[in-house]
């Protein structure tokens, strides 16, 4: 079922099993802060987080050989498609729910805080 | 309402001041468990000290078991803290949970005396019942598991019936719905069975799922909460977000127990299960960073409470880092074959705990603190402020610290122990003599040090924060 790790692997394995965690994070933060201060020029940044994340879980699976298995297999392609899509899911959540709450405001004048704000897509500019 | 400063019970209302009980017990175990990590820590180095006046298998006991006690205690008071804001009445059957706070406490202290009393001696079927049930990090005999589970009973009724004479929220809601599993799971690592991988399948039950479970829910109901106090953060949208972590939670952490099970001699499936759902555990966290930023800049981090602010961001890194990647990187059955049981696992729990656990804890003694003076101005300029600030950094620069040492000694002990001598006794001592095992235990002991100075600044600032101050506290209410 399993493969053990080669002793010489061990570092490698610790090492990029930590980097994937620390770039999904990155790609996420990065992600958000582009999203949330309107700056698009960082979003090339956010998925080359995640590329690096994706070289990491590659390196990851090569060490702990994961690539022998096709479970092992598919539960890497779950983790780059989990750590793809959850930045964007959680995004839109943030937005849902923002805005959701806001509507049961009283109305208020618009500001830069405002979750409409945050609705526009990342290439327009707030006026 | 007295003058603002002053440390007043009148300030509090009557779960608030069974709250500051707790926090205060919460707080001395706090202490124990420092001192003894320091006694065992120090064992390492040197393994005479103390020998047969107060061993290693003592202090490290007492080590764990007063860490699970005092955030127990923390939780409950924390719980406290925010029943009759929440539900807008007094707390139902207050007299029972105060009685049972004293109830609680006295077992406590009780229990850690035999264990420091009775070190050795016979393992009978009386020494289950009155001085210890054996089983590592729940230790405690019969009668108190038992105790514990009343306790958390009692508890839970007075959750259950106040929210439901007063009004129901999002956050009573699942603080109530999480306190059934909390006394049940418990019940758990009750039973006795002959049978090492039996008996081990169901004490993780209670390890693993108190801790990734129903713990973790309930700091996300601390949170969710703490939020709304220190930030301003509305009520609907932290209580959408309690349900989806609650759900994520649940969704990766339930059936992440299969890492537990990797090598206790249950059938091979956990290592598929398990693998699957560590891989997906770090998810939720990574979900945190996105929600955090854009918290942030709806709110401006204006908080009404600097240092519980501070702390629960120490929180999100803590939990993200101790949980998320150190966890996520032993993980792997792969490798986990040669890390279980090292060093690494101390170096995992020591940073997971203190990032998850005892921030949020801390945090909340800070929310009381604010409120027992008068509801005193804790934002910035704050007189004395400089006390909050270095406990914090001493404390978590000796957490990582001591991290960084474990892990030294862990890398050191999966490779010579493990991988090399294949876990044999001969293979055990090797990787304990190794210098990288003494230099890790060494720095490790250090930051120990560094650690427990950072917890006496910790109390001296709260039982002074406030004290000069004239101003009421800012106001953050974001209307919802």
């Amino acid at each position: 079922m399993i493969e053990p790790v080669e002793l010489a692997d061990f570092f490698v394995t610790f090492f990029s099993a930590a980097a994937v965690i620390l770039c999904g994070a990155l790609y996420a933060l990065l992600f958000a802060y582009s999203r949330i201060r309107n700056m698009p020029r960082l979003m090339p940044l956010a998925y080359a987080a995640y590329a690096a994340l994706f070289a990491s879980v590659i390196v990851l699976g090569d060490a702990a050989n994961l690539f022998g298995s096709l479970f092992w297999a598919a539960v890497m392609m779950l983790m780059l498609a989990g750590y793809l899509a959850a930045p964007h899911a959680v995004w839109h959540l943030c937005v849902t729910t923002h805005a959701a709450a806001q509507r049961d405001m009283p109305a208020a004048p618009p500001d830069s805080s405002s979750p409409e704000t945050f609705q526009r897509p990342c290439k327009e500019k707030t006026p | 309402m007295t003058a603002l400063g002053t440390i007043d019970g009148t300030n509090l209302n009557g779960g608030q001041k069974l709250a500051v009980k707790y926090f205060c017990v919460a707080a001395i175990l706090f202490g124990a468990q420092i001192a003894f990590g320091l006694l065992a820590g120090l064992q390492y180095l040197i393994p005479d000290f103390l020998y047969e006046v107060l061993d290693f298998s003592i202090n490290r006991m007492v080590h764990i078991n007063a860490m699970v006690v005092w955030m127990l205690f923390g939780f409950i008071g924390s719980a406290y803290w925010l029943m009759e804001e929440e539900s807008g009445i007094p707390v139902v059957g207050l007299k029972l949970g105060n009685l049972v706070f004293w109830i609680f406490t006295a077992a406590v202290a009780v229990v850690v005396a035999v264990y420091l009393l009775v070190q050795i001696g016979p393992g009978e079927h009386s020494t289950l019942w009155l001085i210890t049930e054996g089983r590592e990090y729940i230790e405690a005999p019969r009668w108190a598991d038992i105790g514990i589970v009343v306790c958390l009973l009692v508890f839970f009724f007075n959750a259950a019936a106040t929210f439901n004479k007063g009004k129901w929220t999002g956050i009573g809601g699942v603080l109530v719905l999480d306190l059934i599993a909390l006394f049940g799971i418990y019940l758990a690592g009750m039973f006795y069975t002959t049978n090492i991988s039996v008996d081990q399948y169901w004490w993780w039950w209670v390890i693993h799922l108190w801790v990734e479970a129903t713990w973790e829910v309930l700091v996300g109901v601390l949170m969710a909460y703490g939020l709304m106090t220190v930030l301003g953060a509305r009520r609907k949208i932290v209580e959408t977000w309690l349900y989806i972590e609650v759900a994520l939670m649940f969704g990766s952490g339930i059936l992440g127990l299969g890492h537990h099970y990797f090598w206790i001699g249950t059938p091979e499936y956990w290592l598929s299960i398990g693998g699957f759902f560590s891989a997906l555990e770090p998810v939720p966290l990574v979900a945190m960073v996105v929600h955090a930023v854009f918290d942030s800049g709806v709110h401006k981090m204006r908080s009404s409470n600097h240092p519980a602010m501070a702390w629960l961001i120490a929180h999100a890194f803590g939990n993200f880092f101790g949980a998320g990647v150190w966890g996520f990187m032993h993980t792997l059955p792969q490798i986990n074959l040669y890390t279980h049981g090292t060093q690494w696992s101390a170096s995992h729990g020591h940073l997971a705990f203190f990032g998850a656990y005892a921030t949020i804890n801390i945090a909340f003694f800070y929310i009381a603190m604010q409120k027992w003076r008068g509801n005193v101005w804790m934002s910035g300029d704050l007189v004395g402020g400089w006390k909050w600030k270095w406990s914090m950094v001493l404390l978590n620069l000796g957490m990582v610290g001591m991290t960084m040492g474990l892990l030294v000694a862990g890398y050191e002990q999966s490779q010579i122990e493990r991988a090399i001598e294949g876990s044999t006794w001969a293979g055990y001592f090797a990787a304990q003599a190794h210098p990288w095992f003494q230099q890790g235990m060494f720095w490790r002991m250090i930051f120990g040090g560094m650690f427990a100075a950072g917890y006496v600044l910790l109390v001296l600032d709260l039982l002074t924060i406030g004290r000069h101050e004239t101003r009421p506290a800012q106001n953050v209410s974001a209307g919802g």
